[in-house]
C-alpha cells in the first residue's frame, strides 16, 4: 500500500499538520510582512554606515550613488570635536551606574524574595507606582537636590547627580525583576546552605548570585546602556560640553549649525555601539546560561 | 545523640491557632526514626524546628541535656537531606559535598578523605565532577545523602528523601538508607508520609495528625495495637475496617444490626465498662476467615475484585450496601456476584470508644 505520508520518497517529520493552500498564503504574507520590518530597521543603519564612510558626504548627508571609501568623519570626529571625552564621561556613569545599581539591587531583590517584613508589600507597590512617572518629570527636584547636596559636599557633580538618578531609576525597576528569578529559585537552597554553615550574606553571595547569574547579567548589561540611549538628562543637567555624554554630545554636530556635520554623527552613531556590543559578547554566557536547571528535581 | 522535645509548640507568624502544640518526644541515640502523618499535619514543620530553620514557639528542644531553642542551625550538628535535594546547581558533585566543611574552614586533606569515604560508601566516585543537572535523579537522592553524610553529624534530618524518585529505586534506596544508618549509627529523624518507609525502616514511628502525636512506638505496635481510630485506618494497606456499633450483653451489635461479634474471653473484661455504649470495631482485611465456619459469620456479596498476584481484595456489600474490604490469598477462587458467609478472627480484633477513639483491648 502506498503511504500517503510518504512524498518523494521524503519522510514528513514535522510535527504540524502539512499546509493547505491558504495557509502557504498565510505563511507568505507573514514573511513579506517581517521582510518589511527588516528593511525597515536594516535600511536607515545601513545609509549610517555607509555615509560615516563616505567621503563624498560634506556637512548634510546626500542619499545618491556617490561613494569613495574615507575615514575622514572619523577623523574629523576626533581632532574637531570632544569625542573621546564623551566617550570617556559616558563610561563612567555608565559602569558607574551598572555596578551601583547591581549591588544595590542584589540586595533588595533578596530581601523582598526571601524575607517577610512590615510594609513589605506596600513598598513593593510604591516601587511599581513610581515606575510609572517619567524620569524627566522630576527634573526641578533634581536641580535642586544638586544644589543642595553640591552646596555641602563640593565634588559631587553633575554628572554624580545623573549616576543617582539612573542607579534610582534602575534600581526600582530590577529590584521587581531580581525578585521574580530568585522567587523561582528553591528556598530550600537557603536551608541547605545555612545548615552547612552560612550567613543570610553568605547564602547570597555562594548560592543565590552565582545561580541568578543570567539575570545580573541582563541587569548589567540594561544598566550599561541606559546612559549611551538617553539624551534629555543629560542635556538638561549638564551644562559644560566637556561633561557631556555621547548622545548630549552627538546630538551638538546635527542641531547646532555651527558645529553641523550629519556625516561626523553617522561615524559618532556607529562607534557608540562598540561598547555595547563588546559588553554583550562578554556576558553573551550569562545571558543564555540556564544554571538553574537541576539544582532540584524538575 | 539523645532528641528530646519537650512540650513544643509552633505558632506561625499571622495565624491564629498553633500549628503544632504540647509535642512531648524522646528520640534515643541511634534511633532511627520516622514521623509519620498524612499532608499538613505539621511533621515537615517539627523537623524544621529541630533542624532550627523555623523558631520555636514555646517548650523545649534538648539534644543530649543541651537546650538548642535559640542555637543557629550551623551550630546544631545537624545535617538534613531535603525533598527536592537542594543541591548547589552551580557546583560540582565534588564542591556540593566539600561545602559544609569547606564553610567550616577545614583543611583541604580532611575535606578531600571525608568526600572521598562518603562516595565510596554510596558509589558515587564516578561523577565526583558532573553538576547536579547532568545526573540521575538516583544520582542526586546519593549525592544529597552523601552531603549530609561528610559532616558526620550528631543528628541526621531527613525530608521525605524518597519521594521523588520512582517506585523500584525507592525500594532499594530503602534498604541502602537502613544499612547506611546500621553503618553510622547516626540518630536519623526521617519525615514521610508513606507508611510503608515507615513500617519497614523505623525503630520508632511517630505518628501524627492535626498537630499532635496520635501514637509513638515500634513498627509492630502500630500495626498490631493501634491506639486510635485514626492510626488503625492510617497504617496498613488495604484499610483497616471499622463498623460502629453498640454493645449489648457482652456482644457486639453493629448499628445496622447485620455484623454481630462475640469476644473473645480477655476482651470481654475489658468490654464490661462499655455495656450499652458506642463502640467501634476493627478489623484488618486479611483477618476474616473464609471458607468455612467460624461461630460468627456475616455473608456478603462480592462486589469488586482487585487481583494483586499474591492476595485478592474482595470489596464486598452485606445487605444494607455497607462495603467491607477482605484480603485473601491470590489462588482462592472468588468471582463478583457471589455471595459467600465470612468469618473473623477473633483475636486480632481492634475494639474503639466511637467517642473518643481510643483503643479499648
Amino acid at each position: 500500500m502506498k503511504n500517503p505520508f510518504k512524498k518523494k520518497n521524503k519522510l514528513y517529520l514535522s510535527d504540524k499538520q502539512p499546509l493547505t493552500p491558504l495557509g502557504v498564503v498565510g505563511l507568505g504574507l507573514t514573511y513579506l510582512v517581517l521582510a518589511i520590518w527588516v528593511i525597515a530597521i536594516l535600511w536607515p543603519l545601513a545609509q549610517m554606515i555607509i555615509s560615516a564612510f563616505n567621503g563624498k558626504q560634506e556637512q548634510y548627508i546626500m542619499l545618491n550613488d556617490n561613494f569613495e571609501f574615507s575615514m575622514e568623519h572619523f577623523k574629523y570626529l576626533f581632532s574637531e570635536t570632544l569625542y573621546l571625552t564623551w566617550v570617556k564621561n559616558t563610561l563612567f556613569i555608565s559602569i558607574t551606574t551598572a555596578i551601583f545599581t547591581l549591588i544595590m539591587v542584589s540586595f533588595t531583590g533578596f530581601a523582598y524574595s526571601r524575607y517577610r517584613f512590615k510594609g513589605r508589600k506596600a513598598s513593593l507597590m510604591a516601587i511599581m507606582l513610581i515606575q510609572t512617572i517619567p524620569t524627566f518629570a522630576g527634573i526641578t527636584a533634581y536641580f535642586t537636590m544638586h544644589s543642595i547636596i553640591s552646596s555641602i559636599a563640593p565634588w559631587f557633580t553633575r554628572q554624580l547627580m545623573l549616576i543617582l538618578i539612573y542607579s534610582g531609576g534602575g534600581i526600582a525597576g530590577n529590584t521587581f525583576i531580581l525578585k521574580g528569578y530568585i522567587d523561582s529559585i528553591s528556598s530550600e537552597l537557603d536551608d541547605a546552605a545555612r545548615i552547612d554553615g552560612c550567613s543570610s550574606m553568605q547564602v547570597y553571595r555562594l548560592i543565590i548570585m552565582p545561580i541568578a547569574r543570567p539575570m545580573l547579567a541582563i541587569i548589567a548589561l540594561w544598566s550599561f546602556i541606559g546612559p549611551f540611549m538617553d539624551y534629555l538628562l543629560p542635556r538638561v543637567l549638564l551644562t559644560n560640553p566637556k561633561s557631556y555624554t555621547l548622545a548630549a554630545g552627538l546630538f551638538t554636530l546635527i542641531s547646532d549649525f555651527r558645529t553641523l556635520n550629519q556625516p561626523a554623527f553617522a561615524a559618532g552613531g556607529l562607534l557608540t555601539a562598540v561598547p555595547i556590543v563588546t559588553l554583550f559578547i562578554v556576558l553573551q554566557k550569562q545571558l543564555v546560561s540556564g544554571l538553574a536547571s537541576g539544582s532540584v528535581k524538575g | 545523640m539523645k532528641v528530646t522535645l519537650k512540650d513544643i509548640g509552633k505558632k506561625y507568624e499571622g495565624r491564629e491557632e498553633f500549628t503544632l502544640r504540647n509535642i512531648n518526644l524522646e528520640i534515643e541515640n541511634q534511633d532511627f526514626c520516622v514521623i509519620l502523618g498524612p499532608s499538613g499535619c505539621g511533621k515537615t514543620t517539627l523537623l524544621r524546628m529541630i533542624a532550627g530553620l523555623n523558631s520555636i514557639t514555646e517548650g523545649d528542644l534538648l539534644f543530649g541535656d543541651k537546650r538548642m531553642n535559640k542555637v543557629p542551625s550551623k551550630d546544631r550538628d545537624i545535617a538534613m537531606v531535603f525533598q527536592s535535594y537542594a543541591l548547589y546547581p552551580h557546583m560540582t558533585v565534588y564542591d556540593n559535598m566539600a561545602f559544609s566543611l569547606s564553610m567550616r574552614k577545614e583543611r583541604k586533606k580532611i575535606i578531600h578523605d571525608r568526600v572521598m569515604e562518603a562516595a565510596e560508601l554510596l558509589q558515587i566516585k564516578d561523577y565526583l565532577y558532573s553538576k547536579p543537572s547532568d545526573i540521575s535523579g538516583g544520582q542526586r537522592q546519593r549525592v544529597a545523602l552523601g552531603r549530609a553524610m561528610v559532616r558526620k553529624p550528631a543528628v541526621f534530618l531527613m525530608d521525605e528523601p524518597l519521594s521523588n524518585l520512582d517506585a523500584k529505586l525507592r525500594e532499594h534506596m530503602r534498604v541502602e538508607l537502613v544499612r547506611l544508618h546500621k553503618q553510622l549509627g547516626t540518630t536519623s529523624i526521617y519525615v514521610t508520609h508513606d507508611q510503608t518507609e515507615a513500617m519497614t525502616m523505623a525503630t520508632k514511628i511517630v505518628l501524627m495528625n492535626d498537630g499532635k502525636i496520635q501514637q509513638a512506638g515500634v513498627p509492630d505496635e502500630f500495626y498490631n495495637k493501634p491506639a486510635n481510630i485514626f492510626v488503625a485506618k492510617f497504617i496498613g494497606s488495604p484499610t483497616m475496617n471499622i463498623i460502629e456499633g453498640t454493645i449489648k450483653k457482652g456482644k457486639f451489635i453493629s448499628d445496622d444490626e447485620l455484623v454481630v461479634i462475640t469476644p473473645s474471653v480477655s476482651d470481654t473484661e475489658k468490654l464490661l465498662a462499655y455495656e450499652n455504649k458506642k463502640v467501634s470495631v476493627g478489623i484488618r482485611p486479611e483477618r476474616f476467615e473464609s471458607g468455612g465456619e467460624f461461630g460468627d459469620t456475616i455473608s456478603a456479596k462480592i462486589d469488586v475484585v482487585e487481583m494483586l498476584g499474591k492476595e485478592k481484595i474482595l470489596h464486598v456489600k452485606l445487605d444494607n450496601g455497607r462495603e467491607l474490604t477482605i484480603s485473601t490469598p491470590g489462588h482462592y477462587t472468588y468471582n463478583e456476584n457471589e455471595v459467600h458467609s465470612f468469618g473473623f478472627d477473633i483475636e486480632s480484633i481492634h475494639f474503639f470508644d466511637t467517642e473518643s477513639g481510643n483503643r479499648i483491648n
